[in-house]
């Protein structure tokens, strides 16, 4: 027996309303797909055995409240739990086209006589008192475990099994006593829109969840970005539980409009984001949030929100809602996305029609001096903007100066300076220092104030454009350790060709009085002393081996102006084959610090002595001896 | 100036509108919210860099100019705005029911620069990236709310707290200073212009910190007036103030503006006369009344004031600047100006516009929560700092250390969005709650007597 304050806290409502939303979620929604597809139906049989479900739901849902076979809404439940159970072991079973049918049916009906009692008596298990978070609980919870990776990626049969057995957990539940009676008052209070808004509104949220949800399904690169890896199911999991809860406190705060409002703009805007597949990491945070706000609502609405007068009357209202918003729109999400693919932007605009529009009604009638006055100020900067002359349109800049924008465009001085400090160690690494006039020249200079890369105003001296443009495309697989995201969308127009063109014109007066000195650096006797042959290899294999090994020429050899040698191979042609041992390894090192100049060999200016006296180690006792020289 | 911007002197008749200041806030802390939101983001990018190929054309470098971009104009500024309102006597009357459009405009306008950053159009000119058609918009707010407050102080010309003549000259010359800025923003972000460049560092000279900070001063000077009752007997300590602010002045006033760098002893030594400001403030503070809600946040101002004005002039000593220059050392001591000073300052002077309704920045778990990540986050940037000044590529090759201190400081970043976050969610509930309490000058007159 529970003690009564464990009995009294309203945990059985949550927990009803938690296995309702696995059940339905990872079985009938997911696991069942798969088990459909296992026993061979397709295309127009599984169309068939689908709407078989949908007919069982819409009927069930419809039909329930008026049932009068089981008065009790204990039994009624657990005839429900019962139904819905036992469809999912069945399906376990290796059904023919018929039965498969009738299981699916089964499956609708269960759903149906479940969901709409449940909640038309649904503060029956809560209690009065917290009913509202414990909805929400009930569906983060179910949203949350349905996300854990080891269930998600559990075969179907397993899912099949947990959710038919939870089912039978349910028909427990409902064994042990009730809590007290509950205090209606409370959330009365909450205002309510009419029931046909409502209606309309949900149909528009699941038709847009389902659309995006069958999108997400169908689409590798899409599926990838929202719900596979552990990571992401992760994120899922605790962004739907985080969300249901939110709703349940903004559904008591807010009131249900400003829940089914802030849903529509999460999933429209998901659902925006998900027509570039660039975009999905987005799309993976709005849909989760939109779908676990307005699931809340689905079942807070009927249950405790809605201002029906009598318990039939509410059980009415709930068979309307789940059948025609619930399984219509559905069917209807779905076969959008197996027909177009995508959601139209007009259709997200019309579903904001119909779920914003009576709420931007009340806000003009509200707010119409801050929409007024918004709009005006909008407009006369509109109007001012259009009519003071821009200083120089795209058209009429130089390649230069629009490959500059770009840089500003993409906020490359937030992680790059342009400015190499002079009597530092900035002068040896991203040398030479300009003057404060050349700077000056530059409008506006672009210094930067924090350096995540290294710094960029001699970078045209130090790197060939060839080195730039794969840089760009990919930087990891240039630069072994680059943290650098890649920026490979700029070439797909001019923008990239543009910037780097910009960064190729970055050097100065002093080039050639840099690679003097470059020629006179050699790594300290410390260095040498500390160089190891195996941080050589390490060394060598992250940042040589992109372009040295077969795979890095190959993948880049297009573009190079030589082909860079295979250094087991040869030739060389800046080593010289009357160098000593060490002076070869010093003429090594200062190829693996500064590069090559005029060429595509890029230096490692970054790297310390100590690592590129190792890199240069390495290198001399494994290149093959430069007598081959050309 | 005892009349001067004082609240507690206002005519019965025309009551405080308190949900002016509520909505301030709220504004101001979605904007907290938003950006910080985003500072986790960018925290996360620089962690797993893989995930920007997620994020399309809205890249690392794009999300930082709307991070740093809210935080000033969102977060920061807004309380700014809520303290004009009720200086100009905007909160009062009928005028009241224009602050809330004109806080709906002032949104908007940042609303568009957000998305004019994320779509590529920026200035390149760090906290004034304003660009193309929300170069136009964010000034036409600020125009917007000079012209409430010009109205304002026109139709409150009979109240006592304009009787005097000093006190209308005051807010008078106030309007004609607040006029020139929506031009100098849009001035300011065209590409003509450029502050003074430390030749040695690239960063700013010290005549132009020193000028930076002296306004800042002036602010935590003047402040007082428009919201705090004068203590009897503390005459002096205020007038010390003001007279060493001028001095001050005077002596940034005779520095050059020139290119010059931070060796120079004129530069460091005129840096380091912000020193006097460490015991002036807490005592020109204990000159005036506050209210009770505000004394932890107070506390709090005094404390940061105190670190980034001696942390401001260490950071600039030669020697120091060099080897921290462009690291994320000085991302640290940024973070004591915003994080830190900046964001206690306005949350004090948000408690006392809102005086009983300040509770909501007043739970604890939210005030320890801030600023324990606060210093978390101040002295693993640090840490990063001083190791990445004797190695580049401690952060441009990032090891196990680098990833250990940006994790710890990603979690530092989260916490303080937790804290942000109670304080939106109260500042909503507030928002919700029937009005505070119609007459509650007479309230506040009470309570702080």
């Amino acid at each position: 027996m529970l003690p009564g304050r464990a009995r009294q806290s309203g945990w059985q409502g949550a927990s009803l309303v938690a296995i309702t939303y696995i059940y339905f979620l990872i079985f009938a929604q997911f696991a069942f797909l798969k088990r459909l597809a296992s026993l061979g139906w397709a295309d127009d049989h599984l169309k068939a055995v689908m709407a078989a479900m949908a007919i069982g739901g819409m009927l069930f849902s419809l039909l329930t409240a008026r049932l009068n076979l089981w008065p009790s809404p204990n039994l009624r439940l657990r005839a429900g739990l019962l139904a819905s159970g036992a469809a999912a072991l069945l399906s376990l079973l290796q059904l023919g086209l018929v039965a498969s049918f009738g299981v699916s049916f089964l499956i609708g009906a269960g759903l149906g006589l479940l969901t709409v009692t449940l909640v038309t008596h649904l503060r029956q298990w809560t209690g009065g008192r917290h009913a509202l978070l414990l909805v929400g609980l009930g569906t983060g919870i179910g949203y949350f475990v349905c996300n854990l990776p080891p269930f998600f990626t559990a075969p179907p049969e397993v899912q099949t099994s947990v959710a038919g057995l939870l089912c039978f957990a349910g028909i427990g539940i409902t064994l042990l006593p009730a809590p007290a009676k509950l205090e209606a008052a409370q959330i009365a209070q909450l205002r309510a829109p009419s029931f046909l808004r409502v209606l309309v509104c949900f149909a528009a949220l699941v038709w847009l969840d389902s659309a995006a949800f069958f999108i997400i399904q169908g689409n590798p690169a899409l599926k990838a970005g929202t719900w596979q890896g552990e990571v992401h199911l992760w994120a899922n999991g605790l962004l739907h539980l985080l969300a249901a809860l939110a709703s349940a406190w903004l559904l008591r705060r807010r009131g249900l409009i400003f829940v089914l409002s802030a849903a529509f703009l999460m999933l429209g805007i998901a659902c925006l984001l998900l027509l570039h597949p660039s975009r999905v990491l987005f799309a993976s945070i709005f849909y989760p949030i939109g779908v676990s706000l307005y699931s809340v609502a689905l079942v807070a609405y009927p249950s405790l929100l809605s201002p029906a007068s009598s318990a039939g009357q509410r059980g009415r209202q709930a068979g309307w809602i789940y059948a025609t918003a619930g399984w219509g729109g559905s069917a209807m999400g779905i076969g959008m996305g197996q027909n177009l693919g995508h959601v139209p932007p007009a259709f997200v605009i019309a579903a904001g029609a119909v779920v914003l529009i009576p709420g931007l009604f009340t806000a003009l009638r509200w707010r119409a001096r801050e929409l007024a006055l918004t709009a005006l100020v909008a407009l006369a900067s509109f109007c001012l903007y259009r009519l003071v002359p821009s200083a120089n349109t795209s058209a009429q800049q130089s390649q230069l100066e629009r490959g500059r924008q770009v840089y500003i465009s993409e906020g490359c001085i937030h992680c790059h300076s342009q400015y190499v400090r002079p009597n530092t160690a900035d002068v040896l690494m991203w040398g030479p220092a300009e003057t404060i006039q050349d700077v000056r020249l530059q409008k506006p200079p672009l210094i930067g104030n924090r350096r995540q890369g290294p710094d960029l105003s001699q970078v045209g001296a130090r790197r060939s454009s060839f080195w730039l443009k794969a840089h760009f495309i990919d930087p990891a697989e240039v630069s072994g350790a680059s943290i650098m995201p890649s920026f490979d969308f700029l070439f797909r127009d001019g923008r990239g060709d543009d910037l780097v063109a910009y960064l190729a014109s970055l050097h100065g007066a002093g080039t050639l009085k840099r690679q003097e000195e470059e020629a006179h650096w050699h790594p300290t006797a410390a260095a040498l002393a500390q160089a190891s042959f195996d941080d050589g290899e390490r060394l060598f294999r992250r940042y040589c081996a992109t372009c040295h090994s077969a795979g890095g020429r190959t993948r880049w050899q297009a573009g190079f102006k030589r082909f860079p040698p295979d250094l087991t191979v040869g030739p060389f042609l800046h080593l010289q084959p009357s160098e000593s041992n060490a002076e070869r390894m010093d003429r090594l090192a200062q190829i693996a610090k500064f590069g090559i100049p005029a060429t595509d060999m890029p230096g490692h200016e970054y790297l310390s002595d100590k690592d590129i006296a190792s890199i240069s180690l390495w290198l001399s006792q494994n290149i093959r001896q430069p007598i081959h020289n050309q | 100036m005892e009349g001067f911007m004082n609240p507690y002197t206002l005519d019965e008749s025309e009551r405080y509108t308190p949900r002016v200041i509520a909505g301030t806030a709220w504004h101001s802390l979605l904007w907290l919210v938003i950006a910080n939101s985003v500072g986790v983001l960018i925290a996360i990018l620089l962690l797993f860099p893989g995930l920007n190929k997620f994020l399309g054309e809205w890249t690392y470098g794009r999300w930082v100019m709307v991070h740093m971009n809210l935080e000033l104009y969102g977060w920061t500024a807004l309380p700014l705005v809520g303290f004009l309102f009720k200086t100009y006597g905007s909160d009062r009357g009928p005028m009241a029911d224009w602050c809330r459009p004109v806080l709906w405009v002032w949104s908007t306008a940042l609303t568009a620069g957000a998305f004019s950053w994320l779509s590529g159009h920026s200035s390149g000119k760090l906290f004034l990236d304003w660009s193309g058609y929300a170069r136009v918009l964010f000034p036409a707010a600020l125009f917007v709310l000079w012209l409430l407050l010009l109205v304002s102080l026109i139709r409150s010309r009979n109240r006592a707290e304009n009787a005097s003549l000093a006190a209308w000259a005051t807010k008078l010359l106030g309007l004609a200073i607040l006029l020139a800025v929506p031009f100098l923003i849009y001035a300011a972000a065209g590409l003509n212009r450029y502050p003074p460049v430390n030749p040695d560092t690239g960063g700013p000279t010290g005549t132009s910190q020193l000028e930076s900070s002296l306004a800042i001063v002036a602010i935590l000077l003047m402040l007082p007036f428009g919201i705090a009752r004068r203590k009897a007997g503390h005459s002096k300590a205020i007038a010390a103030a003001w007279v060493v602010l001028v001095a001050e002045s005077l002596l940034c006033a005779s520095l050059t503006r020139a290119d010059i760098s931070h060796h120079l002893v004129t530069q460091y030594v005129s840096l380091g006369s912000l020193l006097v400001w460490l015991p002036l403030t807490p005592v020109y503070y204990g000159a005036f009344q506050w209210h009770n809600n505000s004394r932890p946040w107070r506390i709090a101002l005094l404390w940061w004031w105190a670190a980034l004005i001696v942390t401001g002039w260490v950071f600039f000593l030669p020697g120091v600047l060099d080897h921290f220059k462009f690291t994320d050392g000085l991302v640290g001591h940024s973070f004591i100006a915003m994080a830190g000073f900046t964001s206690s300052f306005i949350i004090f002077v948000m408690v006392e516009l809102l005086g009983d309704g300040g509770w909501i920045f007043n739970r604890a778990r939210s005030f320890y929560l801030w600023h324990g990540s606060v210093i978390a986050y101040i002295l693993l940037m640090t840490i990063a700092g001083w190791r990445e000044g004797f190695d580049p590529t401690f952060t441009i090759v990032p090891g196990l250390a680098r990833n250990c201190i940006y994790a710890l400081r990603l979690l530092s970043g989260v916490l303080m969005l937790i804290a942000s976050i109670d304080w939106f969610l109260d500042a909503s509930t507030l928002l919700l709650e029937p009005v505070l309490s119609s007459n509650s000058a007479q309230t506040r007159r009470e309570k702080t007597a």
